[in-house]
This record gives C-alpha cells, structure tokens and sequence, in this order.
C-alpha cells in the first residue's frame, strides 16, 4: 500500500506535477491537512484539556482554549472513583479471552469445513452464513434470556466472562474469512503432510496456521475491536460494577459524578488503545483492509 | 493410527465442554451462602461506592464492628453503583437472579420484585428478636412493602419533597432566605430575580430525561393536589387541568421569563451537578439531594436550605414521598435472613449506629440534622432517642430545614408500574422545557394514552 | 478403524473429493469415521446452537408467550398488538428510518468521496489514514461524552456554538432541539465509525486498474466524469456491500440516543427501535414484548436485504 506511488490512480501524476495542478495539488493538501487535524485531532485535544479545566471555567462563555487553572485532579478522581484500572483490566481480560476463543474454536471449525469435510458440512455453514443477516438487537432478548439460564444446564453465566467470550465465538464472518483462507492453501500441501503421517491437527499446527498468520491476526483484531466497542450486550450479561467493562463503567458513574470527571475518565480510557493503535497501525490498517476486502 | 486420533478427538471434545463446565464453577461460587465452620455468609448490596469516601469508609466500618459483634456471621457487600437501583441494572439482576442475598430497592419496585419471583416472604422473620427497634417503625412503610399481607422488605429510608433552594444566590437576587416561595407564582417570580443574575444561572432547574423527568413530573402533579392514575390504578389520571398547570407554569419559567437556564434533558447527576456549581436557585428534591450535592458535587452544605412544597394558590396539596428498603432473595436459610435482618437492625435501624451514628457523621463531610430518613412513627422510643441525636450533633444549621419540617405537607407514593410510567411522562417535561412552541394539551394526551395503554397492557 | 479418516486426502489433490468410495451405511458411520473433523467443528457448532440459532428459535417463541410471576402463558399475538399500538412504536420506526437515511446521506458519501481524496495524496498519507481511523480506536462512550458535554453543549460555552458563532452563524440548541437531534447523532456517529469505510474504500481504490483512467483520460473525461464511469463501476460491489451493512448497523442505533440524548431525547425525538427494545426489555419488565419488537425488527431488515438482492442481482 506503502509503494504504490508507481500506479495510477484518478489523477495522472504528470497533471499533479505540471504547473497549476501542482499548486491545486499542494494546496489542497495543506487544506486537507489543516481541516483533517481539525476535525479529528481536535476533539481529541478539547477533550483532554477540557477535562483538566474546573465547573466552572467549562461553564464560561466563550471557551478558553488551554485550560487557565488546570485540575489534574479531575483525572485522579476519575482513576480512583471510578476504579478505572479494574474496568481497563475487565476489558483486557475478556478482549484476550475472546481472541483465544475464536481462533481456537473458529479456527479448528473453518478447517475441519474446509478440510476435512464432515457430515453437512455445507449445510452447517450456510447455517452459520445466516446468522450474518441476523442484527445482533434482535437476538438480545432471546440471547440473554438464554445466557441467564443455559438450556439443559441451568447455568448462569450473568458476571462470568463466558458470556462475553462463547457467544462470539458463533461469529460467521470470522469462520467464512478463515474458511476462504484455507480454501486457498493447496491440497498438495495436505496430501503431503498424510503421506509423512501426520495426523490433521498436527497438519494444522505445522503447516496451516504458520501460513495464516495474516488472517489470524485480522480475525484477532477483529475479536479486540469486537468487545472493545460493544456496549448494551457486556452491559445487561456484566450488570455486577466489579465485572464491567470500561465502556460500560463510565456510564454507569456517569449520572452521579461531575462532568469534567466522566470525560477525564473517558480520556484515560481511550489511551491505551490509541497506544497499541499507533504502535501497530500498519498491521492493524493492512490487515482490516485486506480482510475485509477477502469477505 | 486409529487410537492417537482419538484421544485428539476426545481432547478436543473436552475442550469445547470445558468452556461450559468452567463457568460452571464460576458462578457456583456466587452463591457463597454455606455455613462453613458454623458461620453464616450473606451477601448484600448497596455498599457506597468509591466516590463517596467517607460513607464508603463508614460502611466498612459498620460491617467490621457488626462481625466483631457477630463472629458468627460473616457480611459480604457488593456495590451496584452511585444509584443502588439504576432500572435497568435492577431489572438484569432480577432477571438474572443475580440479586444479593439481602438486597436493595425502591418502594415501588415491590411489584417488579414479585414479578420475578426472588423475594422472599419474611413475616415470621422481621420481629423484635431480630430488629429491636421493630416495633417502631413506622406501620404505614412496613405497609408499603406488603403484598397480601405478608412482608417482603424492611424499610429502611423513607423521604418527600420540598423546595431546595441555595441561600447565596437568594441573597445575590436579593431575596428573603428565610422566606422561600410558597406558591409556584412566588417560586416563577424568584426564579426570574435569580436568572438576572447572569453566567447561566437558572432560576428553578427541572429534570427532564431518564425517568427523573417523569418522577418530579408526579410529585409537580401532587403539588397541585392531583394523582397520576385514578383510584383504581386502571387509567391515567393526570390529563386535566392540574396536569396542565403543570407544565404551564415550567413552560412560563423556561420560555416566557427564560429563568430555567439552557442546558435541559437533565437527570439525576446533571441537575445536581449545576447545583453544586452554584448554577441553580432552586430545584425539588428529598432533603438528601443537598447530601449529594456535598458528598459527590463538591458542593458546600451552608449554601443550601429548604422549603416545604410549594402550591398553585397556598400550600401544596400532597408531595411525593418514596423509600427504600432491603428484600431477601428466595431461597436462603433461616439462618441468612435472621442474619440479614441482625445487619439491617444495625446498621439502619438502631438510634447511635450505622446511619443513625450522628456522632461519626458530625465532623465529616456529611450532613447531621437532615429531616430524614423519618423511619420510625411519631410518638414512638426510637423516634425520640433519633431527634435527641440528631440534635446534639447536628452540623447543619438546623434552621435550613426549619421551614420544611415545621410546614409538613401530606405523602403520596408514587404510582404502581412508576418506572414505566415516568418514562413516558419524561416526553411531556422535555417537550416543555426543549419546545418554545410546545401544545401542552397534546403532550399530555399523548403521554395520557401510552399510560393508559401501558395499564392495559399490564393487566 | 481405516488407515485414514480423511476423505479426499488419498486422492488426486486440486480437485475436490468425491465421497469417499463405497459409502458407509448410517450417519452415526461416517461422524466415526471422520471423528477428527467433527470434533474440530463440534465447539464452534455448539456455541452457534446455544447462542446464535437456539435463541433465534427462542425469540420467536418468546414472542408469543407473556411470563408473569414465573409463570409462562401463550398469549397468541398479544404482545405484537400491545407493542405495535404503543404510540413510541411508530414513532421510534419514523426516527430510526430518519437516521438510516441521514447516515447513508453522510457516513455512507463522505467516506467514499474522503477515500478517493486521500488516494491521490502523494504526501502525508500515513498521517492522513492515521487521522481518519483515530476515534475508531476510541470506546464509543468515550467519544460520545466528549459530544454530550463538550460539542453539543446548548450555551455559548459548548465548543461547536462557540465555534458557530464565532463565524456568526446562528447557534443551536443541539440534542435538545428536536430537529437537531438526528443530524447532531448522525454526525457524532460519522465521526466515530467512518474510519473503517474510508480504510476499506481506500483499498478497493487502490486495485482499480491505472489503465481505465488513463483511457478515459485519452477519452477526454473529466475527474467528475472520471469518477462516474470508472470509479464507482469499479467499486461497485465494494459500495454495494457496504451500503448493506451500514443499514442493518444504523438500524440498531442504539448508544447514541442512550448517552448523547439520555435515552429519548427531546420530545422522543431520539428514541430508536433498539432503544424500545431496551426499554421494553428492561425499563419495563415485559422481556416479551421486546422479543416481539425484535422479530419485527428482523421482518424489516429481512425486507430490506430482499430488496437489496433484487437490485444488486439485476444489475449483474
């Protein structure tokens, strides 16, 4: 994506170089830039030194650009009474939980579908196929009416990570992009593994998953992304404020604790995904358009 | 070949159950209601939450002195949030059956408890062994909390509304702090001085989202002397001209004299937020409000002072009154509920501990001298020892509260299925407070059928 | 026990097996014979039963049945008639159409036309892209408190009035108007989400063959012209697809009114179907209802996604 500066795209590069295309050009940028940063840094940056201003400077009118009496305490009231390092963990702790889970149980299921042909297996997948069309706001009643008693169990899983982890694992999507992926790895490769009597999982660990890497890692970052940015299912399955996840904690303090403190909460609790975003943005940008594209 | 494979098979197989059975243990371990070693575990919620330090610390110590009192039982609390009962949280724990063993809701939650079948029948329980002070409590909220006339809940917080208003910024209007509006004319004229003074300040702030809307909306209604359903709790009652004086007299405040400030769509953290900047002369609310508004807002308690309810034309008709009470969850010993309501006794109901420990209270950040909680019955031996406490201690000036207690208006509760209910009424009070051009008469009709169909519904 | 379990692996590779040889007899045979491979599908399978295709069934079921006091009746269609006579039924459909048609308007547009910018960019690219995608990576409570009390802030001291009228444009009373309502939750969700789109776009761009536009170049095409007959035929699956799920995601909207409009907003001009559902489901203690709600819900979307066939199948 990097070296692509050879192809062409919409506008020749010979247009963008010559006289009035390159002011147009660098203008433009500039603008783009300008307004870009605006755009989306802003709020970032108003967010940030809005939570460091007091009640009443956030009250005046106009509003002060840089905070004139900063509160750091804002942010430490928020880490404290909102106990913002339990919820970070909650959500750490059940992002990891869903990544392990899905590139277990889905990984396996996309490779027996694609590989080791099992009894409808057709079937099974366009089963699986139509759970796509299904919003997931239909199902939250039903869901979680299901979650709170298991049929034949009687478990409930209310508070337990589990009903965050299982439920993602019935992710179509997921073993649809799997399934594509190793639809793709020949069978020469397999037959060859056999013949050396290699059993199928251990053909799976040698040789199909080092060759999937970059699908298992979309299917990761789409399982993080998955539970870093629901809201209403950890909400009704995590209802206990030691189990809830970081989204759903700042609400729910929300109502009762000062405006500048729920936004300096909102600040921290932004910050170490946007860490791990500008760490690996190469790989989590490259790896969501070219999974994406794949479904 | 054949048997590797197998034992992968099974392996596998394990794994996918593993998942289940796992949680399995998970939640089991919820339950931790066994007596080991002869001692008896309960859970219970409610605990204050991190924010409000110093009843969080007052709540340890509770429990701590209670088991040193009770080396048989052991307390285990659970916080559920700055709002004990936030609807739909309360609602999930019900349905999850994820409740505490002992634990926390609103007088009108009794229906919706019921409903999800997780409380308990106490009646043998809650006696004098148990809660010494039983017997004076006040028989009209043991009421409450009855359905056919056994027990389900003890009381342990009973309130109504007033006018609260803030002395500094009546002094700044230059109107009387020992005199507050009586009447919703007077309230509309002091709300308009107020406003005067500038850096949006509101006069009289009004909630208007997220249920809150809907309770003051009932409370506004009780005021002028009407009731939300008929007698009979089968139909709306509230489409008439009181309902309509109502919202005519918010609508003059926020549009005609622009006194109500413009920040609307309020509920209950934002309204006290304002307040505790010192951005609101005046708001209903329980005495406690002006507890919040110190203990969370970071507000300061000498600006605040309250009235009784005001009226159309004279003093309120009726206000608002509700509770809060601790239910026992289907299911546990005999065992767990005596030592639920041993707890309760101690740490809510006894004169000197728990709630009532004015002694701990007065040099902290929380208020001594309230009105409140009002649990026992007048006349009775705990009512006294409370008022003689509370007295001795007081770190409020008592006189904030003087107008308020001695001008008592009649309690109404609140309407069955009110949660419901409010959050229709929630659509009639933003739609005066938001819509400079807003039809009374067709807000109320609408809000009027979708109660009424919501009674139908439910019946 | 044969040597082998796995069908097709003995047989010529490239092609796809035929059912292994003489068929073994009985279903419960060939799950035997093949027990790796069902073993490997059985834990992903049992969490789509148990969360995905039972509760679907479930639903379905709930719908039709009212549960009071622990006690389960059939009710027929009681709760459908109940929720569809709520006055907030049609108006939570009307707001939620209203929302679906700004969004596609707004978050669906201004991705595609910010992709095709950023594609002729030679320069700061990496910078661009790592704007765009920045409030992804936001929780989406986080940036809606942002919106709630920072930008959407009715006074003068709230940072797009101030904004506003620092260019002396008229201010606006924002979540509290309720003609602003949907636009101002539209634009706080564009702002969340597009990120994904114009990543997305960008890489169905970047395979557009530089050939195409260097004929229509040669054709004497304009960028608009440029844009109309190469740019978007080339995309147009990509477009299509996403069009798709940005409907069935609007559909559900649900934390925007919860957080920005704390729930249904000014004069309900925020209350979604989703939001009625949550409502329903646990503001109301009647879980049936909602399941209700929700099975209609499913009937719309699955209305929608046969049109969307229709048309996307005859334009093939």
């Amino acid at each position: 994506m990097a070296q692509d500066s050879g192809t062409r795209t919409l506008i020749s590069h010979a247009q963008l170089r010559r006289g009035r295309g390159k002011v147009i050009y660098w203008t433009l940028l500039a603008v783009v830039v300008v307004v870009f940063t605006l755009v989306f840094l802003g709020p970032l940056y108003w967010m940030v030194t809005g939570a460091l201003k007091s009640g009443q400077e956030i009250a005046q009118t106009p509003p002060t650009l840089f905070p004139k009496d900063p509160q750091p305490q804002n942010y430490v009231d928020a880490w404290h009474n909102l106990d913002l390092a339990k919820l970070l963990f909650n959500t750490f702790y059940y992002a990891a939980g869903a990544v392990a889970f899905q590139l277990v149980f889905d990984t396996a299921a996309a490779y027996s579908l694609s590989k080791l042909r099992p009894v409808f297996g057709n079937a099974i997948l366009g089963l699986m196929l139509t759970t796509l069309m299904i919003p997931a706001m239909v199902l939250i009643v039903p869901q979680y009416v299901t979650v709170i008693d298991l049929p034949i169990l009687h478990l409930n899983l209310l508070d337990s990570p589990f009903a965050i982890w299982l439920p993602l694992v019935a992710n179509a999507f997921n073993i649809f992009l799997l399934k594509r992926f190793f639809d793709s790895i020949p069978e020469d490769l397999m037959a060859a593994a056999l013949m050396d009597g290699a059993t199928p999982l251990r053909t799976l660990w040698s040789i199909i998953l080092p060759m999937s890497r970059p699908i298992l890692g979309v299917v990761s970052i789409f399982a993080v992304t998955a539970v870093w940015k629901d809201f209403l299912w950890p909400k009704l399955v995590m209802p206990h404020p030691e189990t809830r996840t970081v989204s759903v904690g700042i609400y729910a303090f929300s109502g009762g604790t000062p405006m500048n403190v729920v936004v300096a909460a909102s600040v921290i609790a932004a910050i170490p995904t946007v860490i791990v975003f500008l760490i690996f943005q190469r790989n989590i940008m490259s790896g969501l358009t070219t999974g994406s594209l794949k479904g | 070949m054949s048997v590797p494979q197998y034992r992968k098979a099974a392996a596998l197989a394990l794994v996918a159950g593993l998942g289940l059975s796992l949680t399995a243990c998970s939640t089991k371990s919820d339950d931790a209601s066994n007596e080991a070693g002869g001692k008896v575990t309960i859970t219970v919620d409610c605990q204050p939450v991190g924010s409000q330090k110093e009843l969080l610390q007052n709540w340890n110590d509770d429990v701590a002195e209670f088991q040193r009192q009770n080396p048989d039982i052991v307390i285990k609390s659970v916080s559920v949030g700055e709002q004990c009962n936030n609807p739909p949280d309360f609602t999930a724990r019900l349905a999850g059956g994820t409740v505490t063993d002992v634990f926390y809701g609103y007088m009108t939650d009794l229906a919706q408890v019921l409903d999800s079948g997780q409380a308990m029948d106490i009646t043998q329980y809650a006696t004098k062994d148990t809660i010494p002070t039983w017997d004076s409590i006040d028989p009209a909220l043991k009421e409450v909390f009855s359905d056919g006339g056994k027990l389900y809940a003890v009381p342990v917080k009973n309130y109504s509304m007033g006018l609260v208003y803030n002395k500094v910024l009546f002094q700044q209007a230059g109107l009387d702090v020992n005199n507050p509006p009586k009447t919703w004319p007077e309230v509309r004229a002091a709300a308009k001085k107020i406003a005067a003074l500038g850096n949006g300040i509101a006069g009289y702030a009004e909630y208007s989202a997220g249920n809150t809307g809907g309770w003051h909306f009932t409370s506004l209604l009780y005021s002028q002397g009407g009731q939300v359903l008929t007698a009979d709790g089968k139909k709306a009652d509230f489409n008439n001209a009181m309902g309509k004086q109502v919202l005519q007299n918010l609508k003059d405040m926020r549009y005609g004299d622009n006194s109500m400030g413009s920040r609307q769509l309020l509920q209950w953290g934002d309204l006290l937020t304002n307040a505790a900047a010192g951005k609101v002369g005046m708001f209903i609310g329980a005495p406690d409000t002006t507890q919040a508004i110190v203990s969370q807002f970071q507000g300061k308690f000498q600006d605040w002072a309250m009235g009784p309810l005001p009226g159309q034309d004279g003093p309120a008709k009726a206000t608002l009154g509700g509770g809060e009470g601790y239910f026992f969850k289907k299911g546990l010993t005999p065992e767990q509920v005596k030592a639920g309501l041993k707890w309760i006794a101690y740490q809510k109901l006894t004169p000197g501990k728990g709630q009532f420990d004015y002694v701990r209270s007065k040099p902290q950040n929380y208020p001594v001298g309230l009105p409140q909680p009002l649990l026992f019955a007048n006349g009775s031996e705990a009512q006294k020892q409370e008022l003689e406490l509370r007295k001795a201690n007081a770190n409020v000036d008592t006189a904030n509260f003087a107008i308020f207690e001695a001008n008592p208006v009649p309690i109404k509760g609140e309407p069955r299925n009110a949660q419901a209910i409010y959050a229709v009424l929630d659509a009639a009070m933003s739609g005066v407070l938001t819509n400079p051009n807003a039809n009374i008469d067709a807000l109320l009709k609408t809000a009027e059928d979708k109660v009424n169909q919501l009674l139908a519904a439910e019946s | 026990m044969t040597l082998t379990t796995l069908p097709g692996a003995t047989r010529k590779p490239g092609r796809p097996p035929a059912p292994p040889g003489p068929l073994p007899t009985g279903l419960g045979r060939k799950v035997r014979d093949n027990l790796t491979g069902h073993a490997f599908l059985i834990g992903a399978v049992l969490c789509f039963v148990v969360f995905s295709w039972y509760p679907m069934i479930r639903g379905v079921v709930m719908s039709f049945q009212r549960t009071r006091r622990g006690e389960t009746t059939w009710v027929g269609w009681d709760n459908y008639a109940r929720i569809i006579d709520d006055p907030s039924f049609w108006t939570a459909w009307k707001n939620t159409f209203y929302f679906t048609v700004l969004a596609l308007v707004l978050g669906y547009a201004v991705p595609f036309f910010v992709a095709i910018l950023l594609n002729e960019f030679r320069h700061a690219k990496g910078y661009l892209r790592i704007l765009v995608y920045l409030p992804v990576m936001l929780p989406p409570a986080s940036a809606l408190f942002l919106f709630k009390y920072y930008a959407y802030d009715p006074s003068e001291a709230g940072l797009f009035n101030a904004i506003l009228k620092a260019l002396h444009l008229p201010t606006s009373q924002w979540m509290q108007s309720p003609e602003m309502t949907m636009p101002a939750m539209v634009i706080a969700s564009t702002w969340m989400n597009m990120g994904s789109a114009v990543l997305i776009y960008l890489a169905a761009l970047q395979n557009i063959p530089g050939e195409l536009y260097e004929a229509a170049e040669l054709d004497g095409a304009g960028i608009w012209r440029r844009i109309r007959h190469v740019t978007i035929p080339q995309t147009r699956l990509i477009l299509a697809l996403l069009a798709m799920l940005q409907i069935v995601a609007t559909m559900q909207l649900f934390i925007e009114p919860l957080i920005l409009a704390n729930g249904a907003g000014a004069q309900d001009s925020a209350t979604s179907v989703a939001y009625l559902i949550y409502q329903h489901g646990f503001f109301q203690n009647d879980l049936n209802g909602a399941a209700a709600l929700g099975v209609i819900m499913l009937v719309v979307l699955a209305g929608f996604s046969a049109v969307y066939v229709r048309l996307t199948a005859k334009q093939d």
